[in-house]
Protein backbone atom coordinates (compact mmCIF):
# COMPACT_ATOMS: atom_id res chain seq x y z
CA UNK A 1 0.00 0.00 0.00
CA UNK A 2 1.27 3.56 -0.63
CA UNK A 3 1.84 6.11 1.43
CA UNK A 4 0.00 9.57 1.69
CA UNK A 5 3.31 11.24 1.36
CA UNK A 6 4.09 9.46 -1.20
CA UNK A 7 1.01 10.04 -3.74
CA UNK A 8 1.56 14.17 -2.71
CA UNK A 9 5.08 13.81 -3.32
CA UNK A 10 4.63 12.01 -6.82
CA UNK A 11 2.67 14.91 -7.86
CA UNK A 12 5.18 17.11 -6.77
CA UNK A 13 7.84 14.96 -8.91
CA UNK A 14 5.04 14.97 -12.08
CA UNK A 15 4.69 19.15 -11.39
CA UNK A 16 8.13 19.53 -11.39
CA UNK A 17 8.54 18.05 -14.97
CA UNK A 18 7.42 21.31 -16.19
CA UNK A 19 7.52 23.98 -13.84
CA UNK A 20 10.92 25.09 -11.99
CA UNK A 21 9.46 27.01 -9.71
CA UNK A 22 8.49 24.21 -7.42
CA UNK A 23 10.96 23.96 -4.15
CA UNK A 24 10.76 21.93 -1.92
CA UNK A 25 12.11 22.22 1.69
CA UNK A 26 12.85 19.16 4.64
CA UNK A 27 13.81 19.30 7.87
CA UNK A 28 15.86 16.17 7.66
CA UNK A 29 12.67 13.81 6.79
CA UNK A 30 12.16 11.33 3.85
CA UNK A 31 10.15 9.27 1.86
CA UNK A 32 10.76 7.06 -1.04
CA UNK A 33 9.30 10.16 -3.80
CA UNK A 34 11.49 12.38 -2.22
CA UNK A 35 14.59 9.99 -2.65
CA UNK A 36 13.05 10.57 -6.60
CA UNK A 37 12.90 14.12 -6.43
CA UNK A 38 16.13 14.82 -5.04
CA UNK A 39 17.62 13.07 -7.50
CA UNK A 40 16.13 13.68 -10.56
CA UNK A 41 15.13 17.45 -9.27
CA UNK A 42 18.62 18.37 -7.29
CA UNK A 43 18.28 21.93 -8.08
CA UNK A 44 14.62 22.35 -6.70
CA UNK A 45 15.32 20.58 -3.24
CA UNK A 46 16.30 22.22 0.04
CA UNK A 47 17.66 20.63 2.65
CA UNK A 48 17.21 22.88 5.14
CA UNK A 49 19.01 20.69 8.40
CA UNK A 50 16.74 20.04 11.30
CA UNK A 51 15.80 23.50 11.61
CA UNK A 52 12.24 23.65 11.13
CA UNK A 53 12.10 27.64 12.36
CA UNK A 54 15.12 28.55 9.69
CA UNK A 55 13.49 26.63 6.99
CA UNK A 56 9.83 28.52 7.20
CA UNK A 57 12.23 31.91 6.99
CA UNK A 58 14.23 30.18 3.97
CA UNK A 59 10.76 29.30 2.69
CA UNK A 60 8.94 32.76 3.51
CA UNK A 61 11.97 33.75 1.46
CA UNK A 62 11.49 31.93 -1.35
CA UNK A 63 8.05 32.74 -1.42
CA UNK A 64 8.54 35.86 -1.82
CA UNK A 65 10.41 35.80 -4.60
CA UNK A 66 7.06 33.77 -6.24
CA UNK A 67 8.59 30.34 -6.05
CA UNK A 68 5.60 27.48 -5.21
CA UNK A 69 7.00 26.01 -1.70
CA UNK A 70 6.26 23.18 -0.18
CA UNK A 71 7.24 23.14 3.65
CA UNK A 72 8.00 18.86 4.57
CA UNK A 73 8.89 17.40 7.68
CA UNK A 74 7.43 15.27 10.95
CA UNK A 75 3.92 16.50 11.99
CA UNK A 76 4.48 17.33 15.84
CA UNK A 77 7.86 19.48 14.96
CA UNK A 78 6.59 21.46 11.49
CA UNK A 79 3.24 22.55 13.57
CA UNK A 80 4.53 23.14 16.97
CA UNK A 81 8.21 24.24 16.92
CA UNK A 82 7.49 26.98 14.12
CA UNK A 83 4.24 28.08 14.84
CA UNK A 84 5.58 31.10 15.33
CA UNK A 85 7.64 31.46 12.19
CA UNK A 86 4.36 30.49 10.24
CA UNK A 87 2.39 33.26 11.29
CA UNK A 88 5.58 35.75 10.99
CA UNK A 89 6.05 34.75 7.43
CA UNK A 90 3.68 33.06 4.66
CA UNK A 91 0.40 34.02 6.88
CA UNK A 92 1.53 37.52 8.07
CA UNK A 93 2.91 38.16 4.60
CA UNK A 94 -0.22 36.51 2.69
CA UNK A 95 2.01 34.07 0.72
CA UNK A 96 1.18 31.01 -0.89
CA UNK A 97 2.87 28.02 0.65
CA UNK A 98 1.94 24.43 1.73
CA UNK A 99 2.93 22.72 4.93
CA UNK A 100 3.14 19.04 4.80
CA UNK A 101 2.51 17.21 8.05
CA UNK A 102 3.13 13.89 8.41
CA UNK A 103 2.46 11.34 11.42
CA UNK A 104 -0.60 13.39 12.74
CA UNK A 105 -2.12 11.85 15.79
CA UNK A 106 -0.96 8.67 17.34
CA UNK A 107 0.83 7.82 14.11
CA UNK A 108 4.14 7.61 15.88
CA UNK A 109 2.97 4.91 18.28
CA UNK A 110 4.85 3.91 20.23
CA UNK A 111 7.53 6.84 19.83
CA UNK A 112 5.82 8.50 22.64
CA UNK A 113 4.38 11.67 23.19
CA UNK A 114 7.15 13.96 21.67
CA UNK A 115 6.28 12.08 18.41
CA UNK A 116 2.44 12.68 18.29
CA UNK A 117 0.43 15.18 16.83
CA UNK A 118 -2.31 16.08 18.85
CA UNK A 119 -2.50 19.07 19.13
CA UNK A 120 -1.43 20.10 15.94
CA UNK A 121 -4.89 20.80 14.39
CA UNK A 122 -5.96 23.13 17.23
CA UNK A 123 -2.40 25.31 16.74
CA UNK A 124 -2.14 25.48 13.39
CA UNK A 125 -6.36 26.39 12.42
CA UNK A 126 -5.79 29.71 14.96
CA UNK A 127 -2.96 30.76 12.25
CA UNK A 128 -5.10 33.10 10.29
CA UNK A 129 -6.39 32.43 7.02
CA UNK A 130 -4.60 28.96 6.77
CA UNK A 131 -6.42 26.23 4.94
CA UNK A 132 -6.29 23.01 6.73
CA UNK A 133 -6.46 19.42 4.67
CA UNK A 134 -6.71 16.32 6.59
CA UNK A 135 -7.20 13.32 3.62
CA UNK A 136 -8.62 10.47 4.57
CA UNK A 137 -7.47 8.09 1.69
CA UNK A 138 -5.26 8.05 -1.19
CA UNK A 139 -7.68 9.55 -4.08
CA UNK A 140 -8.30 12.77 -1.87
CA UNK A 141 -4.35 13.16 -1.63
CA UNK A 142 -3.97 12.51 -4.75
CA UNK A 143 -6.98 15.37 -5.87
CA UNK A 144 -5.40 17.84 -2.87
CA UNK A 145 -2.12 17.60 -4.45
CA UNK A 146 -3.27 18.60 -7.97
CA UNK A 147 -4.80 21.65 -6.48
CA UNK A 148 -3.31 22.56 -4.74
CA UNK A 149 -0.09 22.85 -6.94
CA UNK A 150 -2.45 24.37 -10.12
CA UNK A 151 -3.48 26.65 -7.62
CA UNK A 152 -0.50 27.60 -5.84
CA UNK A 153 -3.01 29.87 -3.17
CA UNK A 154 -2.63 30.55 0.30
CA UNK A 155 -0.81 28.45 3.23
CA UNK A 156 -2.32 24.66 3.23
CA UNK A 157 -1.72 23.00 6.17
CA UNK A 158 -1.76 19.35 4.88
CA UNK A 159 -2.12 16.70 7.30
CA UNK A 160 -0.69 13.30 6.17
CA UNK A 161 -0.50 10.16 7.77
CA UNK A 162 2.28 8.13 8.34
CA UNK A 163 0.16 4.58 7.66
CA UNK A 164 -1.05 3.67 4.60
CA UNK A 165 -4.83 4.09 4.19
CA UNK A 166 -7.38 2.87 1.65
CA UNK A 167 -6.75 4.05 -1.91
CA UNK A 168 -10.23 5.26 -1.77
CA UNK A 169 -12.88 4.87 1.00
CA UNK A 170 -15.91 5.94 -1.09
CA UNK A 171 -15.93 7.70 -4.58
CA UNK A 172 -16.18 11.19 -5.94
CA UNK A 173 -14.83 13.65 -8.55
CA UNK A 174 -12.07 16.18 -8.60
CA UNK A 175 -15.21 18.94 -9.05
CA UNK A 176 -16.47 17.47 -5.87
CA UNK A 177 -13.35 17.55 -4.28
CA UNK A 178 -13.51 21.23 -4.25
CA UNK A 179 -16.58 21.17 -1.81
CA UNK A 180 -14.17 20.30 0.92
CA UNK A 181 -16.04 17.74 2.37
CA UNK A 182 -17.90 14.00 0.99
CA UNK A 183 -20.89 12.35 2.26
CA UNK A 184 -20.58 8.49 2.57
CA UNK A 185 -23.89 6.52 3.28
CA UNK A 186 -27.33 7.81 2.62
CA UNK A 187 -27.98 11.58 3.59
CA UNK A 188 -31.04 12.22 5.87
CA UNK A 189 -31.87 14.86 8.23
CA UNK A 190 -33.05 12.34 10.85
CA UNK A 191 -30.20 10.55 10.82
CA UNK A 192 -27.15 10.90 13.26
CA UNK A 193 -23.87 12.53 11.23
CA UNK A 194 -20.39 11.60 11.54
CA UNK A 195 -17.93 13.96 10.86
CA UNK A 196 -14.33 12.98 11.06
CA UNK A 197 -11.42 13.23 8.73
CA UNK A 198 -8.12 11.69 8.14
CA UNK A 199 -7.34 7.96 9.11
CA UNK A 200 -9.62 7.62 11.68
CA UNK A 201 -12.29 8.22 9.72
CA UNK A 202 -12.02 4.35 8.61
CA UNK A 203 -13.36 3.70 12.02
CA UNK A 204 -16.51 5.76 11.43
CA UNK A 205 -17.00 3.85 8.43
CA UNK A 206 -16.78 0.91 10.13
CA UNK A 207 -19.78 1.82 12.55
CA UNK A 208 -21.92 2.95 9.14
CA UNK A 209 -21.78 -0.30 7.71
CA UNK A 210 -23.45 -1.68 10.39
CA UNK A 211 -25.98 1.19 11.16
CA UNK A 212 -26.86 2.13 7.49
CA UNK A 213 -30.67 3.54 9.17
CA UNK A 214 -29.01 5.10 12.09
CA UNK A 215 -26.27 7.26 10.99
CA UNK A 216 -24.28 7.91 7.42
CA UNK A 217 -20.55 9.60 7.76
CA UNK A 218 -19.13 12.91 6.31
CA UNK A 219 -15.38 12.92 5.61
CA UNK A 220 -15.04 16.33 6.11
CA UNK A 221 -11.00 16.15 4.77
CA UNK A 222 -11.37 20.18 4.31
CA UNK A 223 -11.68 21.55 7.60
CA UNK A 224 -10.67 24.90 7.54
CA UNK A 225 -12.47 26.52 6.09
CA UNK A 226 -15.81 24.76 6.12
CA UNK A 227 -17.66 24.31 3.43
CA UNK A 228 -21.38 26.60 4.07
CA UNK A 229 -22.50 24.11 1.30
CA UNK A 230 -22.43 21.50 4.49
CA UNK A 231 -23.79 23.76 6.88
CA UNK A 232 -26.92 23.91 4.73
CA UNK A 233 -26.86 20.70 4.11
CA UNK A 234 -26.82 19.53 7.70
CA UNK A 235 -28.70 22.23 8.90
CA UNK A 236 -31.90 20.01 10.13
CA UNK A 237 -29.71 17.19 11.40
CA UNK A 238 -30.29 17.37 15.29
CA UNK A 239 -27.47 14.75 15.88
CA UNK A 240 -24.19 15.17 15.43
CA UNK A 241 -20.96 12.77 16.12
CA UNK A 242 -17.33 14.28 15.36
CA UNK A 243 -14.64 11.95 16.11
CA UNK A 244 -10.69 13.41 16.05
CA UNK A 245 -7.65 11.73 16.91
CA UNK A 246 -6.66 14.86 18.26
CA UNK A 247 -6.97 16.37 22.76
CA UNK A 248 -10.40 18.14 22.65
CA UNK A 249 -9.32 21.59 22.63
CA UNK A 250 -9.67 23.46 19.17
CA UNK A 251 -10.21 20.36 17.91
CA UNK A 252 -12.79 19.10 14.73
CA UNK A 253 -15.48 19.20 17.33
CA UNK A 254 -14.58 23.07 17.97
CA UNK A 255 -14.56 23.46 13.96
CA UNK A 256 -18.23 22.03 13.36
CA UNK A 257 -19.61 23.84 16.55
CA UNK A 258 -18.36 27.18 16.02
CA UNK A 259 -18.94 26.77 11.70
CA UNK A 260 -23.14 25.62 12.59
CA UNK A 261 -22.73 28.49 15.20
CA UNK A 262 -21.95 30.99 12.74
CA UNK A 263 -25.17 30.39 11.33
CA UNK A 264 -27.14 30.38 14.01
CA UNK A 265 -27.72 26.77 13.90
CA UNK A 266 -26.85 24.59 17.16
CA UNK A 267 -27.13 20.90 16.82
CA UNK A 268 -26.17 18.39 19.74
CA UNK A 269 -22.52 17.81 19.26
CA UNK A 270 -20.94 14.79 20.54
CA UNK A 271 -17.39 14.88 20.77
CA UNK A 272 -14.96 11.91 20.45
CA UNK A 273 -11.26 12.80 21.16
CA UNK A 274 -8.12 11.52 23.03
CA UNK A 275 -7.76 12.31 26.45
CA UNK A 276 -6.01 15.74 28.02
CA UNK A 277 -3.08 14.03 28.88
CA UNK A 278 0.56 12.88 27.28
CA UNK A 279 0.34 9.14 26.48
CA UNK A 280 3.54 7.21 27.42
CA UNK A 281 2.04 4.08 27.40
CA UNK A 282 3.36 1.56 24.34
CA UNK A 283 0.62 -1.06 22.77
CA UNK A 284 0.48 0.47 19.39
CA UNK A 285 -2.32 2.46 17.78
CA UNK A 286 -5.05 0.84 17.55
CA UNK A 287 -4.40 -0.55 20.77
CA UNK A 288 -4.87 3.50 22.32
CA UNK A 289 -7.37 4.06 20.21
CA UNK A 290 -9.55 1.29 21.51
CA UNK A 291 -8.15 2.35 24.71
CA UNK A 292 -9.25 5.63 24.40
CA UNK A 293 -12.85 4.80 23.09
CA UNK A 294 -11.65 6.44 19.04
CA UNK A 295 -12.55 2.43 17.92
CA UNK A 296 -15.21 1.56 15.76
CA UNK A 297 -17.10 -0.36 18.59
CA UNK A 298 -16.96 2.79 20.89
CA UNK A 299 -17.80 5.22 18.30
CA UNK A 300 -20.97 3.00 17.59
CA UNK A 301 -22.17 2.67 21.65
CA UNK A 302 -22.14 6.34 21.44
CA UNK A 303 -24.05 6.00 18.30
CA UNK A 304 -26.47 4.33 19.48
CA UNK A 305 -26.49 6.03 23.09
CA UNK A 306 -27.52 9.05 20.87
CA UNK A 307 -31.24 7.28 20.37
CA UNK B 1 29.35 59.56 -5.87
CA UNK B 2 28.72 60.94 -2.76
CA UNK B 3 31.45 62.30 -0.57
CA UNK B 4 31.59 60.77 3.13
CA UNK B 5 30.78 64.43 4.03
CA UNK B 6 27.54 64.31 2.50
CA UNK B 7 27.40 60.89 3.78
CA UNK B 8 27.96 62.64 7.30
CA UNK B 9 25.48 65.35 6.89
CA UNK B 10 22.87 63.52 5.62
CA UNK B 11 22.75 61.39 8.63
CA UNK B 12 22.26 64.44 10.73
CA UNK B 13 19.61 65.27 8.94
CA UNK B 14 17.72 61.53 9.15
CA UNK B 15 18.30 62.08 13.11
CA UNK B 16 16.61 65.63 13.23
CA UNK B 17 13.70 64.24 10.63
CA UNK B 18 13.43 61.37 13.14
CA UNK B 19 13.61 62.96 16.14
CA UNK B 20 10.43 65.28 15.23
CA UNK B 21 8.64 62.39 13.76
CA UNK B 22 9.19 60.52 17.22
CA UNK B 23 8.11 63.26 19.23
CA UNK B 24 4.73 63.46 16.77
CA UNK B 25 4.75 59.94 16.61
CA UNK B 26 4.89 59.57 20.40
CA UNK B 27 5.83 55.83 20.22
CA UNK B 28 9.18 53.61 18.86
CA UNK B 29 12.07 52.71 19.47
CA UNK B 30 14.48 55.48 19.07
CA UNK B 31 17.83 53.90 20.77
CA UNK B 32 17.63 51.03 17.85
CA UNK B 33 16.59 53.15 15.36
CA UNK B 34 19.43 55.87 15.74
CA UNK B 35 22.11 52.88 15.96
CA UNK B 36 21.69 51.85 12.03
CA UNK B 37 21.42 55.13 10.60
CA UNK B 38 25.18 55.37 9.05
CA UNK B 39 24.64 51.60 8.38
CA UNK B 40 21.73 52.46 6.03
CA UNK B 41 22.99 55.91 5.19
CA UNK B 42 26.06 54.15 3.88
CA UNK B 43 24.37 51.09 2.30
CA UNK B 44 21.67 53.76 0.57
CA UNK B 45 23.99 56.48 -0.92
CA UNK B 46 27.11 54.63 -0.88
CA UNK B 47 25.33 52.92 -3.86
CA UNK B 48 26.05 49.38 -2.11
CA UNK B 49 22.20 48.93 -2.75
CA UNK B 50 21.55 49.32 -6.10
CA UNK B 51 18.77 52.33 -7.19
CA UNK B 52 17.11 52.31 -10.48
CA UNK B 53 15.82 56.07 -11.06
CA UNK B 54 13.40 55.32 -13.68
CA UNK B 55 11.19 52.45 -12.04
CA UNK B 56 12.33 54.25 -8.85
CA UNK B 57 12.57 50.90 -7.29
CA UNK B 58 15.88 49.31 -5.54
CA UNK B 59 17.47 46.83 -7.33
CA UNK B 60 18.82 44.75 -4.24
CA UNK B 61 16.84 43.88 -1.35
CA UNK B 62 17.11 45.05 2.54
CA UNK B 63 16.08 43.51 5.64
CA UNK B 64 15.29 45.33 8.87
CA UNK B 65 15.30 42.23 10.96
CA UNK B 66 14.98 43.90 14.30
CA UNK B 67 12.19 45.05 13.10
CA UNK B 68 11.55 47.63 15.77
CA UNK B 69 14.21 49.79 13.89
CA UNK B 70 12.45 49.97 10.62
CA UNK B 71 11.46 53.58 11.04
CA UNK B 72 15.16 54.82 10.04
CA UNK B 73 14.53 53.25 6.39
CA UNK B 74 11.14 55.49 6.33
CA UNK B 75 12.87 59.15 5.84
CA UNK B 76 15.44 57.03 3.32
CA UNK B 77 12.88 55.33 1.52
CA UNK B 78 10.78 58.99 1.03
CA UNK B 79 13.56 61.12 0.00
CA UNK B 80 14.20 58.27 -2.91
CA UNK B 81 10.42 58.52 -3.80
CA UNK B 82 9.71 55.13 -3.23
CA UNK B 83 7.62 56.24 -0.51
CA UNK B 84 5.22 58.73 -0.83
CA UNK B 85 5.92 62.21 1.33
CA UNK B 86 2.43 62.26 2.36
CA UNK B 87 2.93 58.76 4.22
CA UNK B 88 5.74 60.38 5.64
CA UNK B 89 4.08 63.87 6.71
CA UNK B 90 0.46 62.05 7.90
CA UNK B 91 2.44 59.69 10.33
CA UNK B 92 1.85 60.89 13.48
CA UNK B 93 -0.74 63.55 12.75
CA UNK B 94 -4.47 62.82 14.22
CA UNK B 95 -7.34 62.58 11.83
CA UNK B 96 -4.48 61.73 8.89
CA UNK B 97 -4.35 58.26 7.23
CA UNK B 98 -0.71 56.94 6.80
CA UNK B 99 0.57 53.45 6.25
CA UNK B 100 3.32 53.82 7.94
CA UNK B 101 3.94 51.25 11.61
CA UNK B 102 6.28 51.79 14.25
CA UNK B 103 7.71 48.16 12.63
CA UNK B 104 7.60 47.84 8.86
CA UNK B 105 5.64 45.50 7.30
CA UNK B 106 5.59 44.63 3.15
CA UNK B 107 1.99 47.10 2.86
CA UNK B 108 4.65 49.68 2.99
CA UNK B 109 6.24 50.74 -0.78
CA UNK B 110 9.85 49.88 -0.12
CA UNK B 111 10.10 47.08 3.05
CA UNK B 112 10.69 43.62 1.51
CA UNK B 113 9.27 41.66 4.59
CA UNK B 114 7.64 42.18 7.12
CA UNK B 115 9.66 42.17 10.57
CA UNK B 116 9.12 42.77 14.13
CA UNK B 117 9.31 38.90 15.97
CA UNK B 118 13.44 38.92 16.49
CA UNK B 119 15.23 36.50 14.95
CA UNK B 120 12.88 35.76 11.53
CA UNK B 121 14.57 38.12 8.97
CA UNK B 122 18.34 36.41 8.60
CA UNK B 123 16.29 33.10 7.69
CA UNK B 124 14.17 34.86 5.34
CA UNK B 125 17.62 36.82 3.68
CA UNK B 126 18.62 33.40 3.23
CA UNK B 127 15.47 32.43 1.00
CA UNK B 128 15.60 35.06 -1.23
CA UNK B 129 19.53 35.34 -1.66
CA UNK B 130 19.01 31.64 -2.70
CA UNK B 131 15.91 31.79 -5.00
CA UNK B 132 18.24 34.93 -6.70
CA UNK B 133 21.38 32.48 -6.71
CA UNK B 134 19.62 29.38 -8.13
CA UNK B 135 18.10 32.10 -10.63
CA UNK B 136 21.21 33.34 -11.95
CA UNK B 137 19.92 37.06 -11.15
CA UNK B 138 22.40 39.65 -9.66
CA UNK B 139 21.25 40.66 -7.17
CA UNK B 140 22.59 41.22 -3.36
CA UNK B 141 20.29 40.88 0.13
CA UNK B 142 21.14 42.93 3.11
CA UNK B 143 20.03 41.98 6.40
CA UNK B 144 20.51 43.90 9.23
CA UNK B 145 20.60 42.02 12.90
CA UNK B 146 20.61 43.42 16.14
CA UNK B 147 23.05 41.69 18.56
CA UNK B 148 19.91 40.52 20.84
CA UNK B 149 18.48 38.65 17.58
CA UNK B 150 21.86 36.55 18.06
CA UNK B 151 20.06 34.96 21.37
CA UNK B 152 17.61 33.52 19.40
CA UNK B 153 18.22 29.96 17.97
CA UNK B 154 16.85 30.45 14.19
CA UNK B 155 19.21 33.08 13.97
CA UNK B 156 22.13 30.78 14.22
CA UNK B 157 20.21 28.14 11.90
CA UNK B 158 19.58 30.35 9.61
CA UNK B 159 23.97 31.37 9.70
CA UNK B 160 24.03 27.29 8.91
CA UNK B 161 21.68 27.39 5.66
CA UNK B 162 23.88 30.55 4.52
CA UNK B 163 27.36 29.10 4.71
CA UNK B 164 26.36 25.60 3.71
CA UNK B 165 24.85 27.53 0.67
CA UNK B 166 27.09 29.22 -0.06
CA UNK B 167 25.24 32.61 0.05
CA UNK B 168 27.68 35.05 -0.89
CA UNK B 169 24.70 37.43 -2.46
CA UNK B 170 24.04 37.77 0.97
CA UNK B 171 25.37 40.50 3.17
CA UNK B 172 24.64 40.48 6.92
CA UNK B 173 25.46 43.34 9.11
CA UNK B 174 25.27 42.95 12.77
CA UNK B 175 24.09 46.30 14.78
CA UNK B 176 26.34 45.41 18.31
CA UNK B 177 25.32 48.40 20.61
CA UNK B 178 25.64 45.96 23.36
CA UNK B 179 22.25 46.93 24.99
CA UNK B 180 19.28 44.58 25.20
CA UNK B 181 16.10 46.18 26.98
CA UNK B 182 17.13 45.45 30.50
CA UNK B 183 20.76 46.15 30.23
CA UNK B 184 23.99 45.06 29.16
CA UNK B 185 24.02 42.09 27.09
CA UNK B 186 27.47 41.11 29.32
CA UNK B 187 25.37 41.58 31.96
CA UNK B 188 21.98 40.01 30.99
CA UNK B 189 23.35 36.91 28.98
CA UNK B 190 26.49 37.01 27.50
CA UNK B 191 27.05 36.78 24.03
CA UNK B 192 30.99 37.37 23.97
CA UNK B 193 33.16 36.32 22.41
CA UNK B 194 30.39 36.93 19.56
CA UNK B 195 33.21 37.09 16.51
CA UNK B 196 34.69 34.05 17.81
CA UNK B 197 31.44 32.56 17.26
CA UNK B 198 30.80 33.75 14.30
CA UNK B 199 33.91 32.97 12.86
CA UNK B 200 33.34 29.34 14.05
CA UNK B 201 30.82 29.42 12.02
CA UNK B 202 32.58 29.80 8.84
CA UNK B 203 31.97 33.55 8.49
CA UNK B 204 34.72 36.20 8.25
CA UNK B 205 33.58 38.76 10.34
CA UNK B 206 34.99 42.33 10.03
CA UNK B 207 34.71 45.02 12.65
CA UNK B 208 34.27 48.79 12.40
CA UNK B 209 33.03 51.64 13.82
CA UNK B 210 29.03 51.37 12.99
CA UNK B 211 29.11 55.48 12.91
CA UNK B 212 32.02 56.14 10.62
CA UNK B 213 31.00 56.28 6.83
CA UNK B 214 34.66 55.67 6.11
CA UNK B 215 34.65 52.32 8.38
CA UNK B 216 31.58 50.98 6.99
CA UNK B 217 32.27 51.63 3.28
CA UNK B 218 35.43 50.11 4.11
CA UNK B 219 33.73 47.06 5.88
CA UNK B 220 31.11 46.78 3.06
CA UNK B 221 33.37 46.82 0.04
CA UNK B 222 35.90 44.51 1.48
CA UNK B 223 36.38 41.76 -0.64
CA UNK B 224 36.88 38.13 1.28
CA UNK B 225 37.21 34.61 0.74
CA UNK B 226 34.49 33.36 3.03
CA UNK B 227 30.83 34.46 3.38
CA UNK B 228 31.26 37.84 5.54
CA UNK B 229 29.67 39.62 7.99
CA UNK B 230 29.79 43.00 9.00
CA UNK B 231 29.95 43.82 12.94
CA UNK B 232 29.45 47.24 13.31
CA UNK B 233 29.87 48.51 16.55
CA UNK B 234 27.57 51.12 17.38
CA UNK B 235 25.86 53.49 20.67
CA UNK B 236 22.57 52.47 21.07
CA UNK B 237 20.64 56.39 20.80
CA UNK B 238 23.85 57.73 19.03
CA UNK B 239 23.42 61.40 18.48
CA UNK B 240 20.93 62.44 21.58
CA UNK B 241 23.24 62.71 24.63
CA UNK B 242 19.91 62.11 26.83
CA UNK B 243 19.38 58.42 24.96
CA UNK B 244 23.09 57.32 24.27
CA UNK B 245 23.47 54.05 26.11
CA UNK B 246 20.38 54.60 28.32
CA UNK B 247 18.86 51.19 28.31
CA UNK B 248 14.88 52.73 28.69
CA UNK B 249 15.24 54.83 25.33
CA UNK B 250 15.02 51.06 24.01
CA UNK B 251 11.83 52.76 23.81
CA UNK B 252 10.25 56.39 23.31
CA UNK B 253 10.13 58.70 26.20
CA UNK B 254 7.92 61.69 26.91
CA UNK B 255 10.41 64.77 27.13
CA UNK B 256 10.00 68.64 28.62
CA UNK B 257 10.77 71.59 26.36
CA UNK B 258 14.02 72.06 27.75
CA UNK B 259 14.70 68.48 26.66
CA UNK B 260 13.35 68.82 23.47
CA UNK B 261 15.22 72.01 23.31
CA UNK B 262 18.58 70.17 24.45
CA UNK B 263 18.07 67.00 21.78
CA UNK B 264 17.49 69.45 19.28
CA UNK B 265 20.66 71.55 19.66
CA UNK B 266 22.89 68.28 19.52
CA UNK B 267 21.89 67.72 16.34
CA UNK B 268 22.02 70.80 14.82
Amino acid sequence: MKLQRDIFINEINNALKVDKKIYFLSADFGAEALDRLRKDFPKNFVHCGISEQAMFDVATGLALEKKKVFVYAMAPFISLRAIEQIKCGPSMMNLPMTVLSVGIGLGYADAGPTHYATEDFACLRSIIDTKIFTPSDNLTVKFLAKDIIKKNKGLNYVRLDRHPVKDNVCNFSYKDFQDGFRIIGSFDKNKVAIISHGRILEQCLNVLKKNMKKCFVVDLFRSKPISEKLIKKLQNNKKIIVVDEQCLAGNLSSSVFESFSNFKIFPKIKSIYLPEEYVFENGGRDYLLKKYKLDSRNIELSLLNYF
Amino acid sequence: MYKDKYLVNISKQYRKELFEKFLQVGQGHPGSVFSIIEILVCLFYGKFIRFDKKKKIFHDKIIISKGHATVALYPILKNFGVLPIREWNNWGKKNLKSELRVFGNISIPGIDATTGSLGHGLGVGCGLALSYKKDKIDKNVYVIISEGELYEGSTWEALLFAKHYNLNNLKIVIDQNSLIILGKTDECLKLNPIKDKLKGFGFEVIECNGHSIQQLKKAFRKKTNNLKIVLADTIKGKGFSIMENIPKWHYWNSLNQQEIEKCRAEIK
